[in-house]
């Protein structure tokens, strides 16, 4: 069989897995290319009609392309989309300017998050994370529990030996469950190419620039590139070996940083 | 008993003389007593300019002048521009004591490692756990672990077995300082509870692995002190109890330490302690980018962010804690202070320092020093072009945020420059006053052929 049939093959059996075992799951869309591809797989898995809802975590700091897009393929592909906010931070004016980027992310993502879970009682998320993004993700599971605080213990948690998922763990608060973790970014492009998937035009070069991971607008920087279609991303992909989020990895390290020297009175 | 030599350094981060003599008067540090009754000498040692963390153990890591290491405070501006970053290790010019005798230098130098190129054994190894401005870790002859400020403990460990123990024992690499405002009894937990944890963590290595330098670090010394240093002296005040009984447990466990090396060494290896910087009460904070605006030095746009806030028009301004720049045609965007003008914007800016008091009329600065005069070596063009000390009390602040000059917030103490401190055996003649760019030498020369004393 063709290495994406395979991939791909294998994310349906996870998505359909997740459905049957979780009565209330959703998915999550950040509107970026891995969680349009697992939005992609999703209709795929239920004939082109997605039989659970869509999150969108709203931080009202994406790029309005991304919301452009997101609306457009909202209605096109019949989604039950919910737009999950932190309501009280977004009137109180949260900001990367105001506080700190840690803070802002803090609120505006994971609380907002949290917020959409407990309003709707999800037991069950599909993310489209990947384990080739960053370190850290190399030890994550298909099926992955998280306590009341979204807390990931990833020194105890359910061996995955041959495709044996674990999808029941009574003391935690919900599971995330990733059908793409076994592709990487690479991997990601071709299918996208396979698939004629549509993509947020912020990934195609313009002026000598494009984005290769996209986010909050105030937070993500482009990368020097001429790629201005999938073809040309791929190529530049075979030949290139800095990490994906390069740019985000020192955005955090920095605003850690800042955080730790304002809480001792600097800045 | 072994007859190489080794070296046990105890820092403990803003931890200054003056407590120590107190305290040991009033009977609290048994162990630091018996320690200078037997041939060891507690010395009031400088700090580096700035008195700042990051700046003053990187004075005594590379034992050199921030004009040679390059890092004058956590915080810098990027050539040409007035965006931030925060320099970390890999910004550190000079080789450090640890790559002199381990053999790492690579392609850096610097005045002291020169003197010692050719007299050092350089296949020593280190451990070096907590120091500031270590992070991330680079690879060395030995392991080290990142101090303030560690983001990720994995990059800020080396090698990675060394992250696995520490992971495995819940090792914190800092306490967190933001609970201090929100619940001080959780944070005074977590700072006797991260000090556990370092001692554990001091003790399995000097057991478990061989070393020929040992620098353990103990930075909840200066947490303690920025939140609670009211609390020292004040026999009234809730914390005091508190924050003897820390000191009790510092004692011990440098008591501790103390004895086991000398068994270790047979009584011959050299043991120090010191610390980066002293600490004093915190009567008033010293806002100084606030005095520029007021006189018009500074102009600021508060659309933007940090330092980017910096308008057209200024001629000078502060970062912390009080790094003078002067707004030059060519070093900074818009610069509008010509070279031939610089010298009038120094002397107008030096005058309003000396003028300045607060309401009660006590003068604030003590000290205003010239870039020329405190910074020799190839960064020093990247240092400020004044920096001011204050009198003790004052803590000056370069934040932008401020509408005053003077305020008070949450801390109660604040660093002091002249006010480190060190003990060392009292056989090592100093002939002046201790600084801490002194203690590196110390260290080389103990290690060197051509030691100039015995121990």
């Amino acid at each position: 069989m063709e290495h994406l049939t395979i991939l791909e093959n294998k994310s349906i059996f996870i998505i359909r897995e997740a459905y049957y075992r979780f009565k209330d799951i959703a998915m999550l869309w950040s509107v970026g290319k891995d969680s349009t591809t697992l939005l992609w797989l999703c209709r795929k898995a239920f004939f082109g009609q997605i039989p659970f809802p869509v999150i969108h975590i709203d931080t009202t700091y994406k790029f309005p392309e991304m919301y452009r897009f997101r609306d457009e393929y909202a209605k096109k592909w019949g989604l039950n989309l919910i737009i999950g906010r932190n309501e009280g931070q977004v009137e109180a004016a949260m900001g990367p300017g105001k506080g700190s980027k840690l803070d802002c992310c803090n609120e505006l993502k994971t609380n907002a998050l949290k917020q959409t879970i407990g309003k709707y009682g999800f037991q069950a998320l599909l993310l489209g994370i990947r384990r080739d993004e960053h370190g850290i993700r190399a030890k994550e599971r298909v099926f992955s529990p998280r306590d009341e605080n979204f807390k990931w213990d990833y020194e105890n948690q359910p061996a995955e030996l041959w495709d044996q998922y674990k999808s029941t763990a009574a003391e935690d608060n919900h599971f995330r469950v990733h059908p793409i973790l076994h592709m990487t970014e690479l991997d990601i492009w071709r299918y996208i190419k396979r698939e004629n998937i549509p993509m947020s035009e912020l990934y195609f070069s313009k002026e000598g620039k494009r984005y290769r991971s996209i986010g909050c607008a105030p937070c993500c920087s482009p990368i020097e590139s001429n790629a201005s279609s999938v073809d040309e991303i791929i190529s530049e992909l075979e030949t290139s070996n800095t990490s994906e989020r390069s740019g985000r990895a020192q955005d955090k390290e920095d605003a850690y940083t800042m955080q730790k020297l304002r809480s001792l009175g600097y800045m | 008993m072994n007859d190489t030599p080794k070296l046990l350094v105890i820092g403990l981060d803003g931890v200054p003389c003056t407590l120590i003599t107190d305290y040991i008067e009033k009977g609290y540090l048994p162990n630091f007593k018996k320690i200078l009754s037997g041939g060891f000498r507690l010395h009031q040692m400088d700090a580096s300019i700035p008195d700042v963390s990051s700046t003053s153990w990187t004075s005594f890591m590379t034992g050199v002048n921030p004009g040679e290491h390059g890092i004058f405070g956590f915080m810098d501006l990027r050539p040409g521009s007035y965006k931030i970053y925060f320099p970390s290790s890999k910004d550190i010019q000079a080789p450090t004591i640890w790559d002199i005798i381990g053999g790492t230098v690579n392609n850096r130098n610097s005045a002291l490692y020169g003197k010692y190129k050719t007299s050092i054994n350089n296949r020593l190894r280190s451990i070096v756990l907590n120091i500031p401005q270590t992070y991330p870790a680079a690879p060395m002859n030995g392991i080290l672990t990142a101090g303030f400020v560690c983001p990720d403990l994995k990059k800020g460990t080396y090698p990675e077995y060394v992250y696995n123990y520490l992971e495995s024992i819940g090792y914190l690499p800092d306490v967190d300082a933001a609970k201090a405002a929100e619940d001080s009894d959780l944070f005074l937990k977590e700072v006797f509870s991260a000090l556990e944890k370092r001692a554990l963590a001091y003790d399995y290595f000097f057991d478990n692995e061989p070393w020929d330098l040992f620098i353990g670090v103990i930075t909840e010394t200066d947490r303690l002190h920025h939140f609670f240093f009211d609390a020292a002296r004040d026999q009234g005040h809730k914390y005091h109890n508190l924050f003897i009984s820390f000191y009790k447990r510092i004692d011990e466990i440098i008591g501790r330490l103390f004895t086991r090396f000398m068994e270790k060494t047979g009584g011959r290896g050299l043991f120090m302690t010191m610390s980066d910087h002293g600490f004093t009460v915190l009567r008033q904070e010293v806002y100084v980018n606030s005095l520029l605006r007021e006189r018009g030095f500074l102009k600021i746009n508060k659309q933007r962010e940090y330092f980017e806030q910096i308008d057209t028009g200024t001629k000078a301004f502060c970062m912390d804690p009080a790094r003078i720049y002067v707004n030059l045609e060519g070093r900074f965007p818009g610069g509008p202070v010509s070279l031939s003008g610089k010298k009038d914007v120094i002397k107008e800016l030096k005058n309003l320092f000396a003028s300045l008091e607060d309401s009660d009329g006590n003068v604030v600065i003590k000290s205003i020093y010239d870039n020329g005069e405190i910074y020799q070596g190839p960064s020093s063009d990247k240092g400020p072009d004044l920096v001011c000390l204050a009198n003790d009390g004052y803590d000056l602040k370069g934040s932008l945020k401020k509408e005053h000059v003077f305020g008070k917030g949450q801390f109660t103490g604040m660093h002091t420059r002249y006010d480190a401190h060190c003990i060392l055996p009292g056989n090592i003649e100093m002939g002046s006053r201790l600084h801490i760019e002194n203690l590196a030498g110390i260290i080389l020369n103990y290690f060197s052929k051509e030691r100039t004393w015995n121990t």
